[in-house]
């Protein structure tokens, strides 16, 4: 027989959405269920951000161990042995999931291993490895996420042709990769693996790498992806892959051929919405699958909340945190609800990128005249002395209010710079509050305040006439 | 279809008003012009019928909420389709600013959702002042901000919302021996209470007062007193003050008077719209009698009648309520020696009338008994000086120690 448990909420999912919002239930007091069918922490945790950036650090320092020659440091006999760098990285893993189990025990989440299934609005089966369970909660967050899509040429087989999870799991570095797909996975995987020595393809169909992201930021990458001997075609599209080669329709209309040891498919990712029994409980989704949901994280049946990747694009791990809290804070009966201004986005190239808000064309469609300052990072002493002069900033403001609307950069540590933006964005900062801001010398985010200075012509580390 | 009624503009100047009581509830089913809610703004009170016939989806305000003119007060269901059931969207979504790039570091590809063309944003007011707006149920939108560029304050927030400045970290106490109540300042209190302060923290207030022989007029009430309840009026002082302090006014304009302080000019009124203070159950009201220099003693006193009947019953227009250009208050009937009134702001004076008593005073040489009382005179030192006001009240003291003198004044 087939045993029930009653909680008050159940949270299906436990990456940085569900987690999350297990952790604040906890806090509100709430009696909570998580159900998670692989491994604490999710995409994001196991198989995403964390190892991708990890191995991501690896290359990069490779690389810059490489380019000290220039400046006096000589290290010779660099070998990069990749078993032991996974090793290394699963320990990163174990030790934030243990980190995660660690919270979920302290605010007396109960985690249950399993797949579940809604039955009713309230009810849900979860598969376990001990057979089926039942439970009934008052109310259930859908955090299930998203997975790759696949291409019906490059079927994944595990071996050549791969997803970014055994891409971020090789135990050695392939001689040649190709990738389809010149999006955000594409290119950080694709930049990773040219920095550890593979020769690197990437076979984008859209008219520009990174699709959606302001071309002036692109091209600073792409520049970098041509230093790096990465070659790179955009509306291109990828036929099929025999003998150890990838056929493709290249930007010319010519057949281009890609010795690929490995073919690394990265063209998006569909949400976890289908085969959980939504039907059954009444939750509606839209025409790509995604859950549609207010700002207050509710679904169409009343109890029924959804968060993260499932809820639809961005698809960042940040989003659904955030989600993830309001979720929960309903639940407890707060007025909490998604009424962020702006999303910063990361991408963890070299450089990298990050950007929140609008672009400068955005801000024009939405009736904006907008004043763009900009700052390049050669003009930065500590990018100077880093050896990391590539890229720039750009603030994009409102030309009568000088309300930050944007905040765009390309260049060294972009990620860790994005913050202030979105604090700018969200506090209805204007040029004014950041250029007046003191900024610590020598650091990067001086780009900023510079930036912010560029926009009204005054400057201090470049010529505006 | 789901409709968000607002609360309509009720009248000149009147911006906000309270919800004193629902007549309806959630779910009720309502017909077109069935009074919904009976607000409160400036001192009378409206209802407010629906605009259409429907099922009452929500209330936005509970009872003693303060609502701004065009927030939303109710929202009504009118079958036209299944939306009944479907969520109630915000007054106003809040727009996000921007989407940013479909996919970023975190993310393993391009989602095949179109990018969502990002929207301006109309308010500008940071996370943790947005979160209390949410908190107090007020739509930024509606909400003027203060701050630099428009910017919406906390301050601002709470002011929309009719709430006082935040208190400093209360300390608990130990309380006093014997029980205490809380009542909540509402209604007409919080009316009065506003004004007042208002009205002590604007105008520099002094206060004249004077003792006036009111035999005369004793005599002149006594006799007319009887015929006036034939025609059904009760005659009492007031209409005589008010007949004295007319030519008075007349002669002081600049007591008929109001401080434009963003001009910097003073406002003198050629109209004498008379101000009665009227003690009621909820409080203090201040109906209004129009063009009080056009009408006879009886004229008036039939009219305070009427007016203060109506105020105490709770059924004052706003037009009987407002225009007044100098106010009368008379605490007479109730006792005491004299008071300093607080002005009726914006004017720029307040005659307090006072218990009429017998008392020996000397007149020719002579110890006599007359009808003696105390006229308080508080007016707006910024716009008037102390001699003005002396002679202001001497010249109402003359007309009320001999009325006659009424006989040669005209309207």
């Amino acid at each position: 027989m087939m045993t029930t448990q009653k909680t008050e909420v159940a949270v299906i999912g436990s990456g940085p959405g569900g987690y999350v919002a297990a952790i604040r239930l906890g806090e509100l007091g709430k009696e909570t269920i998580l159900i998670e069918r692989e491994s604490l922490g999710g995409v994001c945790l196991n198989i995403g951000c964390i190892p991708s950036k990890a191995l991501i650090r690896i290359a990069k320092l490779k690389q810059r161990i490489e380019a000290a020659k220039q400046i006096g440091l000589e290290v010779s006999g660099i070998n990069v042995d990749l078993a032991k760098v996974q090793t290394w990285k699963q320990q990163v893993v174990d030790r934030l999931v243990s980190g995660i189990d660690y919270l979920l025990k302290g605010n007396n989440v109960k985690v249950i291993k399993g797949t579940a299934k809604f039955t009713g609005p309230h009810e849900l089966e979860v598969t376990t490895a001990n057979g089926a369970e039942s439970i009934e909660a008052k109310d259930v967050i859908i955090a299930t996420g998203s997975r790759y899509f696949d291409l019906p040429a490059f079927k994944f087989n595990g071996t050549t042709i791969i997803s970014s999870t055994e891409a971020l799991s090789l135990k050695q570095v392939p001689k040649n990769l190709a990738i389809i797909g010149g999006g955000v996975s594409g290119l950080e995987m694709g930049t990773m693996y040219a920095q550890l020595g593979c020769k690197v393809s990437v076979i984008e169909m859209l008219d520009q790498l990174l699709p959606g992201t302001d071309i002036d930021l692109v091209r600073v990458v792409e520049r970098s992806l041509r230093r790096l001997g990465i070659e790179y075609h955009v509306k291109s599209k990828a036929n099929s892959y025999r003998d150890g080669k990838v056929y493709a329709t290249l930007e010319d209309g010519k057949e281009g051929t890609f010795e690929a040891e490995k073919v690394l498919v990265t063209v998006g990712r569909r949400p976890n919405s289908d085969g959980m029994g939504l039907e059954t409980a009444g939750v509606q989704t839209d025409s790509h699958g995604f859950i549609q949901v207010n700002k207050k994280m509710q679904t169409n049946v009343p109890g029924i909340y959804a968060i993260g990747d499932v809820v639809g694009p961005p698809m960042l791990a940040h989003k659904a945190s955030k989600e993830g809290i309001i979720a929960a804070e309903v639940i407890g009966g707060m007025n909490s609800e998604a009424d962020f201004h702006a999303i910063p986005g990361v991408i963890f190239t070299d450089p990298e990128i990050a950007t929140v808000g609008l672009t400068e064309s955005q801000a024009k469609e939405n009736g904006y005249e907008p004043i763009v300052g900009r700052f390049p990072f050669t003009a930065l002493g500590r990018a100077v002395l880093a050896g990391e002069t590539e890229g720039f900033s750009k603030i994009v403001a409102d030309k009568t209010s000088n309300l930050v609307l944007g905040v765009h950069i390309v260049g060294s540590e972009a990620s860790d710079l994005i913050s202030e933006g979105a604090l700018a964005i969200e506090m209805g900062a204007t040029l004014e509050d950041i250029g007046f801001t003191v900024h610590p010398h020598p650091t990067l985010p001086e780009s900023l305040m510079e930036a912010a200075e560029a926009a009204k012509g005054k400057a201090i580390h470049i010529i505006q006439k | 279809m789901v409709y968000e009624f607002r609360l309509p503009d009720i009248g000149e100047g009147i911006a906000e008003g309270e919800v004193v009581k629902w007549h309806v509830k959630e779910g009720d089913e309502v017909k077109e012009n069935q009074p919904l809610v009976e607000i409160m703004t400036d001192k009378v009170n409206v209802e407010i019928p629906s605009p259409r016939k429907g099922t009452i989806q929500r209330l936005m305000a509970k009872e003693g909420e303060v609502i701004k003119v065009g927030q939303v007060l109710i929202v009504i269901a009118d079958g036209s389709s299944a939306a009944a059931t479907t969520l109630i969207p915000a007054a106003k979504p809040v727009p996000a600013i921007a989407k940013p790039p479909p996919s970023a570091s975190r993310q393993q590809g391009i989602s095949p959702a179109p990018i969502q063309a990002p929207k301006p944003r109309e308010v500008l007011a940071t996370p943790a002042t947005r979160k209390l707006a949410r908190d107090l149920g007020v739509d930024l939108s509606l909400v003027q901000g203060t701050g630099r560029g428009g910017r919406i304050t906390d301050e601002d927030v709470r002011q929309f919302k009719g709430l006082p400045r935040p208190v400093a970290a209360t300390v608990a106490v130990a309380g006093p021996r014997g029980a205490e109540e809380r009542i909540q300042l509402r209604g007409i209190r919080r009316v009065v209470a506003q004004h007042m302060v208002k009205s002590r923290s604007t105008a520099a207030q002094v206060t004249h007062v004077d003792e006036v022989d009111m035999s005369e007029v004793a005599h002149l009430r006594e006799k007319s007193k009887v015929s006036a309840e034939k025609r059904g009026v009760k005659l009492t002082y007031l209409p005589f003050i008010i007949k004295a302090l007319i030519p008075a006014l007349k002669q002081y304009p600049y007591l008929n008077a109001s401080l434009d302080e963003e001009k910097e000019e003073i406002i003198l009124r050629r109209y004498y719209n008379i101000g009665i203070a009227t003690d009621t159950d909820q409080g203090l009201v201040v109906p209004v009698i129009k063009e009080a220099d056009h009408k006879s003693i009886t004229q008036l006193a039939t009219e305070i009648t009427t007016l203060s009947d109506k105020a105490r019953a709770g059924q004052l227009t706003l037009d009987e309520i407002q225009g007044s250009t100098f106010t009368v208050t008379n605490v007479g009937g109730i006792g005491g020696m004299f008071a300093t009134p607080i002005i009726n702001y914006p004017e720029v004076g307040i005659l307090g009338v006072h218990k009429i008593t017998k008392r020996p005073v000397v007149k020719d040489n002579q110890i006599v008994i007359r009808d003696m009382t105390y006229l308080s005179l508080s007016f707006d030192h910024r716009v008037l000086d102390g001699a003005m006001a002396a002679h202001f009240v001497n010249t109402i003291k003359q007309y009320l120690e001999d009325p006659k003198l009424l006989l040669l004044e005209t309207d």
